[in-house]
């Protein structure tokens, strides 16, 4: 046991004093930075950096800091505990990011006591914020993506349709948003799925659906192999030639997909909130800043747009609080801003403090060498349909 | 093996210093703690984590170091558990106390079930069955979203004062303090616990199963009661995560979950219980401090680390720890 007292000593020694620098202000993100969903936090870190390259690192006199924290799964536990960290030791004035729901719920009690607004990245779940006021939202929720899904089938002409997700939380929430307004505009669901998550045999399916005599499929599926392979059976189990359509959230059909789905996928449609392909200066402007950072065009995802967003949110926090650690008037001062982001003209809603924006009707569609997706139709100035039942 | 040799021997003069070991794991256990404290006063979340996690490294050890099971389904328990406590908190039951209590509970009748059917069997059939009665528990957790919130978590819940008197805290000094308080005592019932005759049967299962029949032993029910103690600790564990996060996702009941903690075990050295503990201390603290200093590769460093520890110290590092101080005693002896 004699040598237990120098493990300590060892110990002891270790310790670091953080040194608290006055004026450089931190702001502590949350990400999959390892793992399955690297590409996604890396895209967090992108569109930030992208944001930081185009308006400087400074905020007046304050200089601002970025540190960046990894949580590569759904652990609450882990989250909540790089949250206090961040917030008790590195002294942060702001959160950001979370890509995983269960991540974002775990930090919302710290807020209030820890006085830090947290500005959610991704984290697509309607109840995030009402966890707490603190927390202002500039990704998007299934909710707000998938009402006007429901619309696009109904202008379609779509009476009979088959819902098909994964099982879990997102795909839930999908299924229940379209089934609500499609159902309350008098069209019929004649088929309910629910698809284990990992499966990548979707031909059982395929036949229940075809069995259903709907004249359209609505999915919800995140992105990855499954996708690639619920396409294929689409097309293989001769759904695609009998003229059902196939119609789904842009998660499934983010751009880094494309190629792998290859020319099986053009056609399909999805909404969605952003397009790599939107056309507009401020996306020009944007791609351009996210490739001096260091962004490969097929890398781009919608992350690197909310967190862009949210980099710009937390700068007018700070240049409204003049630095100060204030959450409350940090929160009123982004409540019902309005700005144009590379995705369209977007506003926070002053009650939800969740982000209001265009939501596209897209198409995969090949443009050169390049599969995009091409919009055609806009839903304007969307509100979270989650929270404004 | 040897383990139980050493054991046996090290508490040689038996009645004398009967307790002496227990209560020693307990001072340092606690001296551990407090230095951590004092150390590291940031970062008491990630303590209060690695104590919650210790639990479930802790019962898998009761199952696979003491009594030869080998399993990847024991996160199983310590998420229902953890489900179990969140449930309660949100039908009133505040009392972190009690809440414990609904973790035990929980955890000892899922860790009986699990051991009907995990201990069963053995060798590959066990270790299949394993896996999936946890990936049954993981998919059940994600289709009772009534109950576990699905793969958003079960949120919104919070424990009132520990004792009525002690709030938690932004520091997460009360989640600690609790926490390495209940590690403490929970350690030492087990040290002795193990010393038991029940527990020396089930290492002599462990060591010849045959053997033990032969000689009378009836060892699948004694497999089961094992399972039984086991789940009650990783329910302790289950019930404090939910305690001190206030979230219970998909995560806790999850294959990872399970697989990290027979990871932890086996770094730390199996068939020890403070090999057990070492064992997740390390293994957190390590992962923790590699990924704040390098979010985007550290788990390249932690999976490195890794296979350079299970080349050099197959039998863990408690044990690597234990011989190498036994060769500098001999070597002070004889010189």
């Amino acid at each position: 046991m004699h040598s237990l007292g120098r493990i300590l000593g060892a110990l002891v020694a270790s310790a670091v004093v953080s040194v608290a620098h006055a004026d450089t202000i931190k702001v502590g993100v949350i990400g999959p930075m390892s793992g399955p969903y690297a590409l996604f936090g890396q895209n967090f870190k992108w569109g930030i950096d992208a944001w930081v390259a185009e308006n400087g690192d400074t905020v007046g006199d304050h200089k601002v800091e970025f540190i960046f924290r990894d949580e590569e799964s759904p652990d609450p536990a882990k989250s909540k505990a790089l949250a206090q960290e961040l917030i008790v030791k590195d002294r942060v004035q702001y959160l950001a990011g979370t890509y995983f729901t269960p991540n974002a719920m775990a930090a919302a009690p710290l807020l209030a006591q820890g006085k830090v607004p947290l500005v959610v990245m991704n984290a697509a779940t309607s109840s995030i914020v009402e966890k707490s006021p603190y927390i202002v939202r500039t990704s998007f929720t299934m909710w707000q993506n998938t009402v006007p899904a429901a619309k696009v089938a109904k202008d379609m002409g779509s009476d009979k349709v088959a819902i098909a997700v994964s099982d879990y939380g997102p795909g839930h929430d999908a299924r229940d948003a379209f089934k609500a307004t499609f159902e309350e505009m008098g069209g019929e669901v004649v088929e309910e799925v629910n698809m284990p998550l990992s499966t990548t045999d979707f031909g059982p399916i395929m036949q229940r659906i075809k069995d259903s005599g709907a004249d359209t499929i609505f999915t919800f599926l995140p992105s990855g192999p499954p996708t690639l392979a619920f396409v294929k059976a689409y097309i293989d189990n001769g759904l695609k030639a009998d003229g059902i359509k196939l119609l789904s959230t842009g998660d499934v059909v983010t751009e880094p997909d494309l190629p792998a789905i290859g020319e099986a996928g053009l056609g399909i449609l999805s909404t969605y909130h952003y397009a790599v392909s939107h056309d507009s200066p401020e996306n020009a402007a944007f791609l351009e800043a996210m490739k001096t950072v260091g962004a490969k065009p097929g890398e781009v995802t919608m992350t690197a747009v909310a967190a862009y967003d949210g980099a710009r949110l937390i700068y007018e926090m700070i240049e409204a609080t003049d630095g100060k650690q204030d959450p409350d008037t940090a929160i009123e001062a982004v409540k019902g801003m309005s700005w144009a982001s590379p995705r369209g003209p977007v506003s926070i809603d002053p009650q939800t403090r969740h982000i209001k924006q265009n939501v596209y009707l897209r198409e995969v569609a090949k443009e050169g060498d390049t599969f995009i997706n091409k919009e055609t139709q806009t839903f304007e100035a969307q509100p979270d349909w989650g929270l404004a039942e | 093996m040897t383990a139980i040799g050493t054991t046996t021997a090290a508490g040689a003069p038996r009645l004398p210093g009967w307790v002496r070991y227990e209560v020693t794991a307990f001072a340092v256990v606690t001296a551990l703690g407090l230095i951590g404290y004092l150390v590291f006063p940031f970062d008491l979340a990630l303590l209060t984590r690695i104590i919650a996690v210790t639990f479930l490294v802790l019962s898998l050890d009761l199952v696979t170091g003491y009594a030869g099971v080998v399993t990847l389904g024991q996160a199983a328990i310590f998420g229902v558990a953890a489900y179990a406590v969140g449930n309660a908190c949100l039908a009133g039951i505040t009392d972190p106390v009690m809440l414990l209590g609904v973790g035990i509970i929980a955890g000892a009748l899922m860790g009986l079930v699990s051991g009907v059917l995990i201990s069963r069997f053995s060798a590959l059939p066990q270790l299949v069955i394993s896996i999936a009665f946890g990936q049954l528990v993981a998919a059940l957790a994600n289709k009772l979203a009534q109950f576990t919130g699905g793969s958003d978590g079960l949120a919104g819940f919070a424990p009132s004062a520990v004792l009525g008197v002690f709030e938690f805290d932004i520091f997460g000094r009360t989640s600690f303090g609790f926490s390495l308080v209940v590690l403490a005592v929970v350690l030492a019932l087990l040290l002795r616990f193990v010393q038991s005759p029940f527990g020396l049967m089930c290492r002599g299962i462990r060591d010849d199963a045959l053997r033990a029949r032969m000689i009378g032993t009836a060892v699948y029910p004694r497999l089961i009661v094992m399972y039984g103690v086991s789940g009650a600790v990783a329910g302790v564990g289950g019930a404090l995560s939910a305690i001190n996060v206030g979230v219970v996702s998909l995560h806790s009941v999850s294959f990872e979950m399970s697989a990290e903690a027979l990871v932890m075990l086996v770094v730390g050295g199996a068939g020890h219980l403070l090999g057990a503990v070492f064992g997740s201390i390390l293994f957190q603290i390590f992962g923790h401090f590699v990924g704040s200093t390098n979010p985007f590769h550290w788990m390249t460093i932690v999976g490195g680390t890794l296979i350079l520890i299970t080349l050099f110290a197959p039998k863990g590092l408690y044990s690597a720890f234990a011989s190498a101080m036994a060769k500098f005693r001999k070597s002070r002896v004889s010189q």
